[in-house]
C-alpha cells in the first residue's frame, strides 16, 4: 500500500515536472536595404513589447517564446517583412488547425525586445502586455487591449489608445494624444505644441506640464495636475464627476474660468467675476494691449474645482 | 418599484452589475425618489473615500525581513526530499480555501451593514442637483479583453481572432454609455448646439460604418467616444470638438 502511494506520488511529480514551461529565446538583426529603416510596425497580441532606440542603423530583435510543450512553441510564429521603402513589419501570431491539441492563450506568450534606430516611426499594437517605448525620436501609435502603456524620453508625434491599460508618460516631447476607456493616466514632464488625453473611467495625474495647448478630460476620475501656462497657451481640465486640482506656475498673464460644485481659485479669489453661463471668471496678471494672455479653463459639473499658483 | 426594493440593488447598481432593464429600473427609481437618491449619493461617497485612501509603503526593512525568510525556506526547501516537495505543492490550497472563506464572509458582512445602514437614513426631502449616476455596465465588456474571452474561443488562435471584435465591442458599450449621459445632458444646450451635435454624431457614425474593420475602425470610434465626451464632460458641444 505504502509503496502503490510512493509510486503515485512520484508519477504525479514526474506530471508536474513534465508541465513546466518550455521557453525558446532568439535574436535577429534586420539590416536595411536600399533605404534607412523609417517606420517599424509591430503587432504582438501574445505578450510584451519594449522597443528601444539607439544610434544604429539596424533593428536587433530579441525574442522570448514560451509555451507548454514543444508543440505549443511550435505554434507560436513571429514573422519579418523588411520593405524597401524603409518600413519593417513585426507580428506574432499562433498557428491553428484540427491536427493541434487546443492550446489557452494563457499558455503561450511571445515577449519582443526590439533595439530600432531612434530617427524611425513607432506603430505597435500589443493587446494584455506591456506596451514600452524608450528613447526615440519620431514618435508613434501605442494601442493595448487591457496591457500597460508606458513612454519614456520620446519626441515627436505621439498616440496611445488603450481600453484598460493604465498609461505612463514621462518625458515626452511634441504633440500627444492618449485615450483611455477604462485606466489611469500619469504625465510626467510633457512639453511641446499640444497634449489632448482623456479617460472615462479613470484619473489622471500630471505633473511638470509645459505643452502650449493641454486638454484633459475624464469622465468621472478626478484631475490633479501641475502645469505652466505657456504665453497665448490654453489649458483646458475637465471631469464630469470627480474633482479638478490645478497647480500652477504663471510667468504671464492668464484669464481663468472655472465652474464646479466648489471652486477655489486660491489668490484668484479676489478678481473673480460671476459670468452669466455660471462660469466664474479672473484675470491674473496685467494684459498689453493687443496681448492674448493664457487661458485656463477648469470644470466639474459634480465635483469640486481647486486652482493654487505656485512659484 | 418601491424603495424596499431599490436600497438592496444600490450597491450592485453603483459597481455596474445591474444590466439592462435592471438598471434602468433603479435609476428611474433615483430620478423621483430624493430619499433613495441620497443614499446612493451617500454610497458613491464612501465607496470613493475608500479608493482615494492614501497608499501605505512599507518600511524598507520589511522588504529586507522578506527576503531574508524567503531565503531560509529555499534552503529547506533544498533539504526536502523530491516527494515531500511534490506533496508540498498541493497542501497550500488548504489555506487558500479557508482564506477565500474568510473574505467571502468579510463580502456578506460588508454587503448586510451598507444595506442595513441605507436602510437607517432618515426620509427626506433633497434638493441638491443629483450627479448624473454612471452606469458602469459596460466597465465589464471594456475590461474584457484583460480577462474574459468568449465562450468557444478556447484555443490560442481562436482568441485571437476574436480580439478585433472584443475591442469593437468595448468602443461600442462605451460609446453607447456616453451617448446616454449626453441625451440627458442636451437639455441644457441651445437649439443650435443641438443641431450641431446631431449633424457631427451623422458624421461620425458614418465614418464608423465607412471604415474598413480592424484599427480604421477602432480609429473611428475613438473619434467618436473623444466628441461624445467632449460634449458630456464640458456639457458643451462648441468646446466638444475643440481642436487647439
Amino acid at each position: 500500500m505504502k509503496l502503490a502511494v510512493i509510486a503515485l506520488l512520484l508519477a504525479g511529480g514526474a506530471g508536474l515536472a513534465a508541465a513546466e514551461p518550455v521557453v525558446e529565446r532568439s535574436r535577429l538583426e534586420v539590416q536595411p536595404g536600399g533605404q534607412p529603416i523609417k517606420q517599424l510596425a509591430i503587432e504582438n497580441p501574445l505578450g510584451d513589447v519594449k522597443i528601444e532606440g539607439y544610434d544604429g542603423a539596424s533593428i536587433q530583435i530579441e525574442t522570448r517564446k514560451l509555451a507548454p510543450d514543444d508543440e505549443g512553441l511550435d505554434r507560436l510564429r513571429v514573422s519579418l517583412v523588411p520593405n524597401p521603402d524603409g518600413t519593417v513589419r513585426l507580428t506574432t501570431t499562433a498557428d491553428g488547425g484540427s491536427e493541434y491539441r487546443k492550446l489557452p492563450r494563457g499558455a503561450v506568450r511571445i515577449d519582443l525586445i526590439i533595439r530600432a534606430p531612434r530617427d524611425a516611426r513607432i506603430d505597435a499594437v500589443a493587446s494584455g502586455g506591456h506596451l514600452e517605448m524608450l528613447n526615440m525620436d519620431a514618435g508613434g501609435e501605442l494601442d493595448t487591449a487591457s496591457g500597460r502603456i508606458s513612454v519614456r524620453n520620446v519626441s515627436g508625434e505621439l498616440v496611445t489608445n488603450t481600453v484598460s491599460g493604465d498609461t505612463s508618460l514621462v518625458q515626452v516631447f511634441g504633440t500627444i494624444e492618449a485615450q483611455a476607456l477604462s485606466a489611469d493616466l500619469s504625465l510626467d514632464t510633457i512639453a511641446g505644441e499640444r497634449l489632448v488625453a482623456s479617460v472615462n473611467h479613470g484619473k489622471i495625474a500630471g505633473r511638470r506640464i509645459r505643452s502650449r495647448h493641454v486638454e484633459l478630460m475624464s469622465t468621472d476620475g478626478r484631475i490633479t495636475v501641475e502645469a505652466e501656462a505657456v504665453l497665448r497657451g490654453r489649458l483646458v481640465v475637465s471631469s464630469l464627476t470627480g474633482d479638478v486640482e490645478v497647480r500652477l506656475r504663471r510667468s504671464s498673464p492668464v484669464t481663468i474660468r472655472a465652474r464646479g460644485t466648489k471652486v477655489n481659485l486660491g489668490n484668484a479669489m479676489a478678481n473673480v467675476k460671476q459670468q452669466q453661463d455660471a462660469w466664474l471668471e479672473a484675470q491674473v496678471g496685467r494684459v498689453a494691449p493687443g496681448a492674448t494672455p493664457a487661458l485656463v479653463q477648469l470644470s466639474s459639473r459634480h465635483g469640486n474645482v481647486e486652482l493654487v499658483f505656485i512659484e | 418599484m418601491k424603495c424596499d426594493d431599490v436600497r438592496p440593488r444600490l450597491t450592485a447598481y453603483l459597481d455596474g452589475e445591474l444590466e439592462g432593464d435592471r438598471g434602468s429600473v433603479v435609476r428611474g427609481h433615483l430620478r423621483e425618489c430624493a430619499a433613495c437618491r441620497h443614499v446612493a449619493t451617500d454610497e458613491a461617497a464612501l465607496r470613493d473615500g475608500l479608493r482615494a485612501l492614501p497608499t501605505l509603503d512599507p518600511p524598507s526593512s520589511l522588504w529586507a525581513g522578506v527576503q531574508a525568510q524567503l531565503a531560509a525556506a529555499e534552503v529547506a526547501d533544498a533539504r526536502k526530499p523530491a516527494w515531500k516537495r511534490a506533496l508540498a505543492r498541493w497542501a497550500p490550497s488548504a489555506p487558500r480555501f479557508a482564506f477565500g472563506g474568510v473574505l467571502a464572509a468579510a463580502a456578506i458582512a460588508l454587503v448586510w451593514w451598507r444595506t442595513h445602514r441605507a436602510d437607517e437614513m432618515p426620509q427626506v426631502a433633497d434638493n441638491r442637483p443629483t450627479p448624473p449616476v454612471i452606469s458602469p455596465t459596460f466597465k465589464a465588456a471594456s475590461q474584457a479583453p484583460a480577462s474574459a474571452a468568449p465562450a468557444s474561443a478556447d484555443d490560442v488562435t481562436a482568441d485571437l481572432a476574436a480580439d478585433a471584435a472584443r475591442l469593437t465591442d468595448s468602443y461600442a458599450m462605451t460609446a453607447k454609455e456616453l451617448r446616454a449621459l449626453a441625451a440627458e445632458a442636451r437639455g441644457r444646450w441651445s437649439a443650435d448646439r443641438q443641431a450641431e451635435y446631431d449633424a457631427k454624431l451623422v458624421e461620425l457614425d458614418a465614418a464608423i460604418a465607412q471604415a474598413a474593420p480592424g484599427r480604421a475602425q477602432q480609429r473611428a470610434w475613438r473619434a467618436l467616444i473623444r466628441y461624445v465626451q467632449g460634449a458630456v464632460v464640458r456639457d458643451d458641444v462648441a468646446l466638444a470638438g475643440v481642436a487647439p
